[in-house]
């Protein structure tokens, strides 16, 4: 068996991104697609720490810049999302994505 | 009439014990004093006996153990007994030892860490994806945070797993627990909180993408370095960030700015347009 390596991190994050996917296209709950969102999120800043490890070398921190700048944007669409599903919620007294459908008429 | 039945109780209870000890004595003493085995087996069946009368004044009490029918029955749990511990002593013991020394020769103690790690991100991940109450996936959302922080760790990333604890599981799981409270769906059927549209059809397609994924980033001839460090990053960070990422860094504290006035101003009670007419 051979040690840890880079494949294995890009496999968690591969598993990662396909349940984050598989979140945000089945669910029905707005605040259920935004975790979605959040695991889809998490799986790139694995693969951008992963990267920056094994790849870009000692003494280099480009992924984890990016990973940083990530988790901030990540936060900023957390805020911004869950107020847009509170309105929405206070508009049509439900968060249920199949009935929030007055723009498509 | 109360005291004659504790007397019973007592007296099997005596004898239960009186069986333990004569079976658990036989086996000692055969092992170390050498017993001859035929007195040992007699000695055992013996305590078996004992024990099951014992036994038959708490369990099976509808099946009076007396004379005949208590002997028999004794000598064939004392045989699917012996012909248990045989295969386990002789048979199972042996092949879990062996299997178990073959298993910690081949594996280290940080891949199995990483293996608990990487096996609670995924599972917290597909908690949140397949749990059918909200509340649940949100919890299992906090497992799959705190795999991802103990994976950077693993990667030598400090700095991004304490931000990962501090931001992911401090504020966005807490604000998404709030988000989940106000909405009000809670008290409502749990199970249609959280319903799945296409369950098929998104499992597919998650298995075609992880398997993808997978399959890419195991052949991808990846450069990778000979010796990854596992220093700490954090001065180099902070010096990459009032460098060579001073614009983005700013950018981005706007972008917070922005995001934290307009989520206060989307998030905010509406206000009647006919309050502030006067009356």
């Amino acid at each position: 068996m051979t040690s840890i390596g880079l494949p294995h991190f890009l496999i968690v994050g591969a598993a990662l991104f396909a349940l984050g996917m598989i979140t945000v296209v089945t669910r029905r709950n707005a605040v259920g697609i935004l975790m979605g969102v959040e695991l889809i999120l998490n799986a790139a800043n694995v693969n951008f720490i992963a990267f920056n490890h094994y790849v870009e070398g000692p003494g280099k921190v480009t992924g984890q810049v990016f990973s940083i700048f990530v988790i901030v944007l990540a936060a900023a669409e957390a805020a911004v999302g869950l107020a847009i599903v509170l309105a929405i919620y206070q508009t049509f007294r439900t968060i249920d994505v199949q009935e929030t459908d007055t723009l498509r008429q | 009439m109360a005291s004659s039945n504790l007397r019973a109780y007592l007296v099997r209870l005596a004898v239960l014990l009186a069986g333990l000890f004569l079976l658990a004595g036989a086996g000692l003493l055969h092992r170390f004093a050498q017993l001859p085995t035929a007195l040992t087996l007699l000695a055992q069946y013996l305590g078996m006996v004992g024990i099951l009368w014992g036994l038959n004044a708490f369990f099976f009490r509808r099946v009076p153990l007396t004379g005949v029918v208590l002997f028999v029955f004794s000598g064939a749990a004392f045989g699917v007994l012996f012909f248990l511990g045989f295969v386990l002593q002789e048979i199972v013991g042996p092949w879990l030892i062996d299997s178990a020394g073959r298993f910690i020769g081949l594996v280290r103690l940080t891949d199995l860490i990483f293996y608990a790690f990487a096996l609670m991100t995924v599972l917290g991940a597909a908690g949140c994806a397949f749990s059918g109450n909200i509340i649940y996936s949100a919890w299992s959302l906090l497992f799959a945070f705190m795999g991802v922080a103990g994976l950077y760790v693993f990667l030598g990333a400090d700095f991004p797993a304490v931000a990962q604890v501090l931001i992911y599981v401090g504020g966005i799981l807490v604000l998404i627990l709030f988000a989940i409270m106000l909405t009000k769906q809670i008290g409502e059927d749990p199970k249609l909180t959280n319903a799945h549209l296409a369950l098929p059809v998104g499992g597919a397609l998650g298995a075609v993408t992880v398997g993808t994924l997978s399959y890419m980033a195991v052949m991808a001839p990846w450069k990778v370095v000979a010796a990854p460090s596992y220093q700490p990053v954090s001065a180099a960070l902070g010096v990459a960030f009032l460098t060579d990422y001073l614009l983005p860094f700013e950018v981005v504290s706007v972008v917070l700015l922005a995001a934290l006035v307009g989520a206060v101003v989307i998030a905010r009670k509406e206000i009647k347009e006919t309050s502030d007419q006067p009356i």
